[in-house]
């Protein structure tokens, strides 16, 4: 995709996280991850909660705070190759609609992968270092910043 | 759990008000989060850089604008110490208010300022005005640069000519025209820096051989064809290309073209040759490096040249196969993207291709004042003469090299003696923090041309070796 031409932002992956059209991918997908783990004998419920917990958490990590640059030949001579994808998001722009929506989203499974764990103590600390991992890359007191210099470039 | 047993709602529930406070409360705290997050406003984060009032002021205060124009004491000082040259420079040149004989200009043929050709251009100038206004598939073609085109093809006896109107940039323009990335091109380490920017520009793999080394060149063509043989396919879709300059710029020497047509054929390479210097000097006709070695044009796939030089014109050419050649009209960047040659310099070159093609006698005239020239600065202590015998602009070197900068003082101050006795010479340029071979040694490159008589030759002889002294 070339991108850059009058009708098309500059960076498709900034405004991508906006369409309700990717809410409702995103959560679907979620809930389908969570049915199939669901339909597993082996799993009690418990755990394919705790696990859809962790796998969410950990995809969230990995294609938001993790892959930087942007796969579109866009012309605005890498401005983004540095960032990931979660600080491409609307620009850099904190607290936007898109923003508060996936930052709401792994609170909202915790809780609920909490209340299915039946508050056991082993899931609560796998669900709550994941929540972390996906929440703390998320705070704009982080925005920009490598702890230690990982994933800098 | 070792027993997976159905999960209830009612049991669920009921572990909830069992549910440690710790879990609860970081629950809670979790619920007010997503509600701040709800009401909390959008800001952009560039907006949220807080600069107090005083370190403002203090920014203010650390700027000090920097002058437009540098102080002009440390520009002079920093700058190589120009000297001013006074209309036109031909056999003699007026260098800082003193009339030398020149040995600086790549003037061999001596046409700079022959009159036949200024007439031709001040004719043309009439008929087209000064420029041509566009590029050549622009609007910018006029009937001389064709003319120009198969002149140039008939007089180097090539099937195709194609015309640049730099000539730094024809063979800068012809190298990535063909060599792309992924390609090879094997390179003598002494090209000079406009075969470096076309290297660059094609962004191929560049294997660069000892300077004029065939053994060096040959080890590393067996090498290539060692890897090639290991991966056959990628070998399938590599092309393979030797850079070679007829007569060095760098060295005054003369590259080995019997042998690198042989090396051509056997390890299937393309030969492209630089012949901005032999061009107008070597070969009975002034055709360049083929006609010195009697091999006809077509063994060599492209041959590029200069028409600043010999032809005392403007612009630069290349020649070869009609369909390797027209792959430049769409594919050359210095002929696609800038605007022609000024017809009346075509016009010149035309003129002076003729004058070469009648007076024969020129060339032998100037094998034999390059020759000479350098038999009468053999031998100078302290100076190495570097250069092909007949070639009529060879290099002056310091014998016993102390280090760069020390044989560079070395060389200067020869060269400032014989200005001051009336002799034109230059240091050759090099640009030392661009160029390829950084410790490339520096050198005065002496340019001999036809006008000098043999008793001018022997006083500019006489002057470089007192100076040396």
């Amino acid at each position: 995709m070339h991108t850059g031409t009058t009708n098309q932002v500059a960076n498709p992956n900034t405004v991508v996280w906006n369409s309700p059209g990717i809410w409702i991918t995103y959560l679907l997908t979620t809930g389908f991850m969570h049915l199939i783990l669901l339909s597993m004998p082996w799993f009690t419920t418990s755990v394919s909660w705790t696990l859809t917990n962790v796998l969410h958490g950990v995809c969230m990590y990995f294609f938001l705070h993790t892959i930087k640059g942007t796969p579109f030949e866009t012309s605005d001579q890498g401005k983004y190759r540095y960032s990931t994808h979660w600080e491409q998001i609307d620009s850099g722009t904190q607290f936007t609609a898109a923003r508060k929506f996936f930052m709401t989203t792994p609170i909202v499974l915790y809780i609920l992968a909490s209340f299915y764990s039946m508050y056991d103590f082993t899931h609560f600390v796998v669900n709550t270092l994941v929540l972390l991992l996906s929440l703390l890359p998320k705070l704009p007191q982080l925005h920009g910043v490598r702890i230690f210099g990982i994933n800098k470039y | 759990m070792d027993q997976p047993h159905k999960w209830v709602l009612a049991e669920a529930i009921h572990s909830m008000y069992q549910a440690p406070l710790y879990h609860l409360i970081l629950e809670v705290l979790l619920v007010i989060w997503i509600l701040r997050l709800l009401f909390s406003k959008s800001y952009r984060i560039q907006d949220r850089v807080p600069l107090t009032k005083s370190e403002k002021e203090a920014l203010v205060l650390d700027w000090t604008p920097e002058p437009l124009v540098p102080p002009l004491d440390k520009t002079l000082s920093e700058a190589v110490p120009y000297r001013a040259v006074n209309g036109q420079p031909g056999k003699n040149v007026e260098v800082d208010g003193r009339l030398c004989l020149n040995m600086a200009s790549l003037n061999f043929l001596g046409l700079l300022g022959n009159l036949r050709i200024e007439k031709q251009a001040t004719q043309s100038i009439k008929k087209y005005g000064v420029g041509s206004c566009g590029p050549r598939a622009f609007y910018g073609t006029v009937d001389v640069h064709v003319e120009l085109e198969e002149k140039l093809a008939k007089f180097i006896k090539s099937e195709r000519a194609i015309i640049y109107s730099y000539g730094f940039a024809s063979i800068a323009s012809a190298i990535p025209a063909y060599a792309k990335r992924g390609d090879i091109i094997f390179a003598d380490e002494g090209v000079c820096f406009a075969i470096q920017k076309g290297l660059q520009a094609s962004r191929s793999k560049i294997v660069y051989f000892k300077h004029n080394d065939m053994r060096d060149l040959e080890e590393k063509l067996k090498h290539q064809e060692q890897l090639d043989k290991k991966d056959s396919k990628k070998a399938s879709v590599t092309r393979k290309f030797m850079v070679v300059e007829g007569l060095y710029m760098n060295s005054g020497q003369i590259c080995d073209l019997p042998k690198l047509v042989e090396l051509k054929y056997k390890y299937k390479v393309r030969l492209f040759v630089e012949e901005s210097l032999s061009f107008g000097v070597l070969g009975e006709h002034g055709r360049g490096i083929t006609e010195h070695f009697n091999i006809p044009i077509g063994k060599v796939d492209m041959i590029s040249g200069s028409l600043e030089y010999a032809l005392a014109s403007s612009g630069g050419f290349c020649c070869g196969r009609a369909y390797v050649i027209d792959h430049q009209r769409l594919s050359g960047q210095g002929y696609v993207f800038s605007a022609s040659l000024p017809p009346f310099l075509a016009t010149a070159a035309m003129e002076a291709l003729d004058i070469m093609h009648e007076n024969a006698d020129m060339l032998k005239e100037l094998k034999y004042k390059g020759r000479k020239m350098q038999q009468l600065l053999n031998g100078i202590p302290g100076i190495e003469l570097v250069g092909y015998p007949d070639s009529p602009a060879f290099h002056l070197r310091r014998k016993d090299p102390v280090s760069f900068k020390e044989d560079l003082q070395f060389l200067q101050d020869i060269v400032n003696k014989c200005s001051k006795n009336d002799l034109c010479l230059t240091i050759a340029g090099r640009l030392k923090d661009e160029e390829l071979n950084s410790n490339w040694p520096p050198s005065i490159r002496v340019a001999v041309t036809v006008k000098i008589s043999d008793e001018e030759l022997e006083r500019a002889a006489n002057i470089i070796r007192d100076a040396t002294v």
